[in-house]
């Protein structure tokens, strides 16, 4: 923890306060809760671990553009998509999501994660916050809506980055769905919206598990660690044939699904269990995880 | 706060309750959800011979759908055989030689006699059938490959009149004496067909389910025969088209089906014609003419197989059948173990027969011996060796090719 982050989240606290208790609790919610959100998105992306980390997500696209051009890779080979990457530049984007989904995007969530209830308790800030009227709920709510647009950020910037080199390197050919159709760029720049927001809703449900794990420890790496093996854990029993009658309801079963998105005409069959799936793990973790800072004492 | 320790824990305690009904509301929307859909028991009773001449009469025009098949048919996982996934990376593979295992998904599209498409969905990938016409493409995303052939004319309309995704996994040994009478009117069809099975199997019709939200009979069909290894064949028809939605393959040894082709979603409205139009996208390698797109790609990674030897296997002596219905049994010759990397992974059984290696599945057994001969059948093991010595007494002048010394087990 560098001196100049404990400056920067001190300051932002304190302006919180103080303009909160500036403005009374008269003041209109939504308007308090929506500064309430940006204040903790400013403090996210202003975090100098966080900026690196997006950074090391954009480098991804990057790399795979590169090696692409380089030696264009034959079909059925490496990492999915690498090869229609030459025809429309937007398959960086997508390749890039494919690869960053399984490890990348959930250690970015889990860091985030780690900060925002147990790294405020290990700092000591935790119980400043409270003191401002607000209610623990609310504080939760707007936590795990940083959280959310957190994940939505890293998803971003690996796609909004993929595309900007894919297009510049590859041009904007017409994309290739995986039933064989073809697609015009501003269709397929659609598409990439829409497995923008479906990766996004399955890291907003590890969030919201990674939410209840910060609340139980006031340990920010703990807390990281714990919220990463929870995702090896449930790419590993994915991995197991002999469990298939649990790979429902892991939170990693139908991410890589994305691919459904990419279909003419779409199709939902997994995609939708996806989204089903995260809308389940978050309604879980959530309560449970307002239900024990609700409870737990803070001290600290 | 400590003066009413209770009264804080108690509120704790009430506070955890939300998370738990939480808890609740998924397990119940997700267990029961898809239960829920009560069947509903207006249908008209019907008797098997009616459902089985309804299953006839019914007529197809359009159709699109998602159909999913399970097989659980105990094969070893041998890499390339079975093109199982591998662990953690979620492989995108939906390649057409590897349904034989596991579950699939097919998205189906029907259009008529002349238009259809089956989509073979992967994770992030696709395999296409699709017949516009006389046209015929086979397209997958993975290889970025397609394969088109032209119907001959007189084939065009040949095509059988259901999707052919639908279930067509009866076993071959079911109707064992099929009518010589050519059947005039569908409920005369049924009674034949009926009574044709009737010697081996039990047909009646259960209580109606529900498969992809429609309401639905069951023809269900048990084997009289004890030792089979099929306990039932579960056939639901769609109580009001009389379209077969799903067909199920129990086996004695598990209690989930062995084998499960059904739709879990259905849509009797004509699909879009767009659907049925497939122009290889550019950067794809076409390929024209009736060529092996349909399992060569993994064909020259399975260790031993060799088309010649395969060749040779044919001209081998006709097969001889033991035993009737269900537990018919099978007893070939192959004339050189051809397969032995693979046989490697089967456990070795001896018996007073000989030895050789057996493959024990949940709906059929394989015997291969060491000199050379297959026995299979949908029975459990020790009917194979039966089977075998029963094969061997009339068919002793023929000698085997590698006699083993017999080793007594």
């Amino acid at each position: 923890m560098s001196a100049a982050e404990i400056v920067e989240s001190a300051r932002s606290k304190s302006a919180r306060s103080s303009g909160d208790s500036a403005l009374g609790t008269s003041l209109p919610v939504r308007g308090w809760a929506f500064r309430f959100f940006w204040s903790e998105v400013r403090l996210i992306a202003g975090r100098r671990r966080n900026q690196a980390g997006l950074a090391v997500l954009a480098l991804v696209p990057v790399v795979i553009a590169i090696a692409v051009k380089m030696s264009a890779p034959s079909p059925g080979r490496g990492p999915d998509f690498l090869s229609s990457i030459t025809s429309n530049g937007l398959f960086v984007a997508l390749a890039a999501l494919g690869v960053e989904i399984t490890m990348f995007l959930p250690l970015a969530v889990a860091m985030l994660c780690g900060d925002s209830i147990a790294g405020e308790a290990n700092q000591g800030t935790l119980r400043y916050l409270l003191t401002v009227p607000v209610t623990r709920t609310r504080l939760l709510l707007v936590k795990y809506a940083s959280l959310v647009f957190g994940a939505f950020l890293g998803v971003a910037i690996v796609a909004v980055t993929g595309a900007i080199v894919g297009v510049a390197v590859f041009g904007t050919g017409p994309m290739t769905t995986l039933s064989g159709t073809q697609l015009g760029f501003w269709a397929a720049l659609g598409r990439l919206g829409l497995v923008m927001l479906y990766i996004t809703a399955c890291l907003a449900a590890l969030a919201a598990v990674g939410l209840f794990v910060s609340t139980l420890t006031e340990q920010p790496m703990a807390a990281t660690i714990t919220v990463m093996i929870f995702v090896i854990l449930s790419w590993v029993l994915q991995g197991i044939e002999q469990l298939s009658w649990l790979h429902p309801w892991l939170i990693v079963h139908e991410w890589m699904s994305f691919g459904d998105l990419l279909r003419d005409p779409i199709s939902l069959d997994g995609a939708g269990g996806g989204l089903g799936i995260a809308l389940a793990y978050a309604l879980v973790f959530v309560s449970a995880a307002w239900a024990r800072l609700a409870s737990k004492d803070i001290t600290s | 706060m400590s003066e009413h320790p209770d009264v804080t824990s108690m509120a704790t305690r009430r506070k955890w309750l939300v998370p738990a009904a939480a808890v609740g509301m998924v397990a119940a929307v997700s267990l029961v959800g898809g239960r829920l859909a009560i069947a509903d028991n207006d249908l008209a009773p019907r008797t098997a011979a009616e459902l089985l001449a309804d299953l006839q009469r019914s007529r197809l025009d359009q159709l699109s759908g998602t159909v999913v098949q399970t097989a659980e048919l105990g094969l070893p996982s041998i890499a390339g055989l079975t093109g199982a996934g591998g662990a953690g990376g979620p492989s995108g593979a939906a390649s057409l030689s590897s349904i034989a295992s596991g579950s699939h998904t097919w998205k189906v599209w029907f259009g008529g006699e002349q238009r259809q498409r089956l989509a073979l969905i992967g994770t992030l990938g696709e395999s296409d059938i699709i017949r516009n016409g006389s046209d015929i493409w086979l397209w997958s995303s993975k290889d970025q490959t397609a394969n088109h052939f032209v119907l001959p004319d007189h084939a065009a309309g040949g095509m059988p009149s259901r999707p052919t995704a639908l279930p067509s996994t009866l076993p071959n040994g079911l109707p064992s004496g099929l009518p010589t009478q050519v059947p005039t009117t569908p409920e005369e069809a049924a009674a034949l067909a009926l009574a044709a099975i009737d010697p081996t199997t039990r047909a009646e019709v259960g209580p109606a389910v529900v498969v992809a939200g429609r309401t639905a009979y069951e023809l269900v069909l048990t084997p009289k025969d004890a030792t089979t290894l099929v306990a039932q064949v579960r056939v639901a028809v769609d109580g009001e088209r009389h379209l077969p939605l799903r067909v199920q393959v129990y086996s004695t040894t598990a209690t989930a089906p062995a084998i499960e082709v059904g739709f879990t979603a259905i849509d009797f409205a004509a699909p879009e014609a767009r659907q049925f139009e497939f122009t290889p996208p550019p950067g794809t390698t076409v390929t024209e003419g009736m060529s092996s797109a349909l399992g060569d790609r993994q064909a020259p990674s399975t260790p031993g197989i060799d088309p010649s030897k395969a060749a040779v296997a044919k001209t081998a002596s006709a097969p001889r059948v033991v035993g009737r219905g269900w537990s018919t049994v099978i007893v070939a010759t192959m004339p050189t173990p051809s397969m032995e990397p693979m046989l490697a992974l089967l456990p070795q059984v001896t018996g007073a027969w000989g030895s050789g290696r057996l493959f024990e599945g949940t709906l059929f057994s394989v015997l291969l011996t060491d000199d050379g001969r297959v026995v299979a059948g949908a029975v459990a093991p020790e009917a194979l060796y039966a089977a075998l010595s029963a094969a061997a007494a009339p068919a002793a002048s023929q000698p085997s090719p590698a006699p083993s010394a017999p080793s007594a087990g």
